[in-house]
């Protein structure tokens, strides 16, 4: 038994289950008060579970929680508020149309009938004093994603907060943003408050956190470690545990982000060949889905994986939907395979070889509720004419023998593709999208969510589709893993290409460009 | 000029009443289609117990008491079983259209009407030729004023938002969406009570089957007009209000050279057209799927 004067937060057996789905087992884990503590995991490991058994807002079905000594009651926000827990999400949860003094006075306990000035006074002080430059009368909606997470920050401590949880605050931070944080979670460490980082970057972990606690498969695999007391090998064996295939050193230390990635592949692209996309100083017509794109040129050749690299909500998806006939072009022009299809619609792009990985699987990449053979056979459907005869029995064959030959689990093509886990989705959509007829592929968050053995299937993927020649446009958020898997990597700010890079990469160039800085 | 002014405001009272309602519904994240019913419920129970016990206040707690009991049922259905709001509004006016006629015919026999020996208290001489109207016209402001100061410049009105428009942020701080989502259908319950009131014993004090002809979807179309503001809103239906009150002058005006149906449907054309212009005004759908767009500043 530790000294509770000095422990902040103690779990004793915590266990979660969604479902059929067990998401932590016996969890028994201690922090000690006044420090910065990281918890890390692969995707799937528990970790944001984690993070809100203790927030109060998933009851565990087994186990207790106690903070500062004293048992809380579980699954209740307002027992681990008063208890001054709070937790930051890794999606942020603030209204959008709320101005920022409205968000903060949300989260507030007190307060009756107030005047919009009186609220924007009370409030601009609580953000000078957090040194957060914004104003208390801008919307959210309007805010960059690093100013949003700072008001959530300022909102968790609008109450007297003793223990801070951020959930993957790095994954939507350029690498400068996350250091400006990171001096940000110092800073709250030397006023007397506790912070837990979900962090599943090494690096990270290892600059700033003073100790480190790894999850894997919902268990407590060890912690809390020291964090001098470990290195960046080590820590990575933890996380990735007994691998189920053999990693190469760089995909591995993409993967846990031990080192910068070294691009060493060398593009087996050939100017002399015909590009397979090329856009002209493509703009498009603003629309409230995300900023326009301003004067984009991109060009992708045969067998070369080009990644776009960007602060979310930077254009990337308006680049996406550009190409796939989903925005309205404005000036310029988009050919696939040397043909033009400024105008085309999505099926004559299709035809042209074109295939979406769309970024989100669930909702845009399959229809859940529809059985597999059906969302395997739309690409195929989607090519032939309306009246055109369909054969299901035909479509359940190719389909199964698809879905074998791409090593997805499933029971039977009559399933719902939504019984089927993200990595096993992932590689239905993976079945559809990259057959012998795509030309180019865009690659939009492939592996968002998944865990290490299918991150590590989807980049081999696309490294097959580019030995046979496939273009590929290949966006993520994690810097780690485009300078491992790209042959070329454009940077994407405010809608226009902030700066190309060729390897070998410059992770400070490309962040620098990722902020506008030196422009 | 007066009875024009008058002949709004009597037709436009009730329908504000109910569209506060809608207001705080769909602030909450309830697209409220059962205004229609329980407005009707409102109208029949204030001029069945006027009748039955001779006491203003009597029947309006009765019709208030009902329409929030209703109201609760409808959030049972809504929040707890996980129904449709869309088909649980339309079933619950289905409810109140049905549920009044059956009390109606039950206990009058086939009668398709029932009038009141008196309606609600009228604001007398005091007001010159406005003193026909009932004192429910002139508290009306001060329920759009108080929508307002709930709405948006409490902390209830702030939870009450962040329900409606991202419910896990207000889930996050730990708010019951559950229990927001209950006390607003309450306060719309006893303001479609109001309503109905109003419309059936503030200038008349009769009680009819069907009286209330589409006026709680007229309400749901003023809450979308006016982007789920309260004041917008309460414009909103106060336009519908002016719009047939001149259908009324214009028949009277024209008489036989204009066709009849035609000046009966002004309202509802008025309306097509007003939510086609504040839809343009504001950006094609997001003014209906963004309805906390409009601002007060």
């Amino acid at each position: 038994m530790k000294d509770d004067a000095h422990t902040v937060l103690e779990c004793h057996d915590v266990g979660v289950t969604y479902g059929d789905v067990v998401a932590l087992s016996d969890v028994s884990v201690s922090f000690i008060r006044g420090r910065i503590h990281a918890v890390v995991g692969q995707n799937g490991a528990g970790k944001t579970t984690f993070a809100r058994v203790i927030a109060g807002l998933v009851k565990p079905a087994s186990g207790r929680v106690e903070i500062e000594g004293r048992a809380v009651p579980t699954g209740n926000v307002n027992e681990a508020r008063r208890a001054g827990v709070e937790l930051v999400h890794q999606s942020f949860a603030l209204p959008p149309s709320f101005t920022v003094a409205e968000a903060m006075q949300f989260g507030a306990t007190d307060g009756g009938v107030y005047s919009r000035k009186q609220l924007e006074t009370r409030w601009q002080k609580h953000l000078d004093a957090l040194d957060i430059k914004v104003s208390a009368g801008q919307r959210i909606r309007d805010l960059p994603v690093e100013t949003q997470q700072s008001v959530e920050i300022a909102r968790a401590l609008v109450t007297e907060a003793r223990l801070l949880i951020l959930d993957e605050p790095t994954a939507v931070l350029s690498p400068e943003g996350a250091q400006k944080l990171f001096e940000r979670v110092r800073h709250l460490k030397d006023i007397g408050v506790t912070v837990i980082l979900i962090l599943h970057k090494i690096r990270e972990v290892l600059s700033v956190a003073d100790t480190v606690t790894v999850l894997r498969g919902g268990r407590l695999v060890e912690g809390p470690i020291e964090s001098d007391g470990i290195d960046a090998a080590k820590l990575a064996e933890l996380i990735i545990g007994p691998a189920t295939r053999a990693l190469d050193e760089d995909d591995r230390a993409a993967l846990t982000g031990a080192a910068i990635p070294v691009h060493h592949t060398q593009a087996t692209a050939t100017d002399a060949q015909s590009p397979v996309l090329k856009m002209n100083a493509v703009s498009t017509r603003s629309d409230p889905e995300g900023p326009p794109l301003n004067a984009i040129d991109l060009t992708i050749h045969q067998g070369e994986i080009v990644g776009v690299a960007g602060v979310e909500g930077n254009g990337q998806r308006t680049l996406v939907r550009a190409i796939s006939a989903l925005a309205d072009v404005s000036s310029g022009d988009i050919q696939i395979d040397g043909k033009d299809v400024t105008t085309a619609p999505m099926k004559m792009r299709r035809l042209s070889g074109l295939r979406v990985i769309p970024f989100e699987r669930n909702v845009e990449g399959l229809s859940l509720s529809s059985a597999l053979w059906q969302n395997w056979s739309i690409r195929s459907l989607l090519q032939k004419s309306l009246v055109s005869a369909i054969q299901p029995t035909q479509l359940r064959r190719d389909c199964a023998t698809a879905l074998d030959s791409w090593d997805v689990h499933y029971d039977n093509v009559a399933q719902h593709a939504g019984s089927l886990s993200g990595g096993n989705a992932q590689k239905v959509i993976l079945s559809r999208e990259m057959d012998e007829g795509a030309r180019l592929i865009l690659a939009a968050q492939p592996t968002r969510g998944l865990d290490i053995g299918a991150t590590a299937f989807v980049w081999d993927s696309l490294r097959r589709a580019k030995s046979r020649g496939c273009g590929i446009l290949f966006i993520s958020s994690d810097l780690d893993e485009i300078m491992d898997v790209c042959d070329r990597i454009v940077v994407m700010l405010s809608g226009h290409v902030a700066g190309t890079f060729e390897p070998p990469y410059d992770l400070t160039e490309i962040g620098a460009a990722m902020t506008g800085v030196g422009q | 000029m007066d009875d024009t002014i008058i002949a709004i405001l009597r037709s436009g009272t009730p329908l504000i009443y109910v569209t506060l309602a809608g207001v705080i519904a769909q602030r909450a994240g309830i697209w409220h289609l059962g205004l229609e019913g329980l407005m009707i419920i409102g109208a029949c129970a204030t001029i069945l117990v006027i009748t039955a016990t001779g006491s203003v206040a009597i029947a309006l707690s009765v019709a208030i008491l009902l329409c929030v009991l209703t109201s609760i049922l409808f959030w049972f259905v809504v929040e707890k079983l996980k129904a449709n709001q869309i088909i649980a509004g339309l079933g619950l006016t289905g409810l109140g259209l049905g549920g009044t006629t059956f009390a109606v015919e039950a206990i009058f026999g086939s009668q398709a009407a029932v009038s009141a020996p008196f309606g609600l208290p009228r604001l007398g001489p005091w007001f010159g030729s406005f003193g026909s109207l009932s004192i429910l016209v002139l508290l009306m402001p001060l329920f759009v004023f108080g929508m307002w100061l709930l709405l948006r410049r409490t902390r209830f009105g702030l939870r009450l938002a962040a329900t409606g428009e991202h419910p896990f942020a207000a889930r996050s701080v730990g708010v019951r969406t559950d229990l927001i989502r209950l006390s607003a259908l309450m306060i719309g319950g006893v303001l479609c009570a109001i309503g109905g009131a109003e419309l059936a014993a503030g200038s008349l004090q009769i009680f009819s089957t069907n009286m209330t002809a589409g006026r709680g979807f007229m309400a749901f179309t003023a809450v979308i007009f006016g982007a789920g503001h309260p004041i917008g809103a309460t414009f909103a239906a106060l336009f519908f209000a002016i719009v047939g009150a001149l259908g009324i002058r214009a028949q009277l005006l024209f008489g036989d050279r204009v066709p009849h149906d035609l000046l009966l449907g002004l309202p509802y054309i008025a309306t097509v057209f007003g939510i086609w212009l504040s839809a343009k005004l504001r950006g094609g759908t997001r003014a209906i799927s963004n309805f906390g767009e409009l601002r007060d500043s």
